[in-house]
């Protein structure tokens, strides 16, 4: 399962939604923004009430895009043997 | 505060700590949104998935192997940019019901974990299905105990 639809309206609606909804989460259900929540428990409660198992997004609205780093991870030492 | 002491030692190899890492077991299971949700639809919840959680002090956020959300069934909430062995990628976020059964920590929610490529095995046959990273580490106190082998937590 993709998001990619949810993601694409997220992009296009990142300036409207950072002067909006600055530091909340929202909540898109393939072409449709649904809104803006404190949590991201509170979202996916609501995803999940409105959508049960399909596919949403939940995703924080922020300047700044989350990035996950894991140094040992990324260079295959998590279980290196010297 | 409840103090736990995870001895990381086999008869095979004596103390295995600086082998595998601090562990702990670990439960991963269906956040409780989607449990209460296939409950009230009268729908079977799946189990949750045990193994072991290697504790990660250089990672942020916590990581879940991907095999453990398709077989709980979660489909993923976001995807967000990763920095792998290959280059820049894309990593799936999901939500997930974490439990520590060897310290009588249950239900702890979590909104975003990563999903990742991680799982493998000890060579004491110990599954390890997470990267416990500081998003987890943050209620916890944690004393590494390399000359005794073992890793001491408190919640």
């Amino acid at each position: 399962m993709s998001l990619e639809k949810e993601l694409a309206l997220f992009a296009k609606m990142k300036p409207e939604l950072l002067k909006n909804y600055s530091g909340k989460f929202a909540l898109i259900h393939g072409e449709s923004f649904i809104g803006a929540f404190d949590s991201a428990e509170n979202a996916y409660a609501e995803g999940v009430k409105r959508f049960g198992r399909e596919s949403f997004l939940v995703k924080k609205i922020s300047e700044q895009e989350e990035v996950y780093r894991n140094q040992a991870l990324s260079l295959g030492l998590m279980h290196a043997r010297i | 505060m409840p103090v736990f002491n995870f001895f990381h030692w086999s008869k095979e190899h004596g103390r295995t700590l600086t082998q595998t890492g601090p562990l702990v077991s670990v439960e991963i299971g269906v956040p409780a949104a989607l449990k209460q949700h296939l409950g009230e639809k009268g729908l079977a919840i799946p189990s949750a998935v045990s193994g072991f959680a290697l504790v990660d002090t250089g990672a942020f956020a916590t990581a879940v192997d991907h095999s453990v959300f398709d077989s709980l069934g979660v489909p993923h909430i976001d995807e967000i940019p990763t920095f792998t062995p290959h280059g820049p990628g894309t990593s799936k976020v999901y939500p997930a019901n974490v439990s520590f059964p060897g310290m009588n920590v249950a239900d702890m929610p979590m909104e975003r974990v990563v999903g990742s490529t991680l799982k493998w095995k000890t060579p004491e046959d110990q599954e390890i299905i997470m990267l416990m990273g500081r998003d987890l580490l943050q209620y916890f106190l944690l004393v590494y105990n390399g000359p005794s082998s073992d890793v001491t937590l408190c919640y």
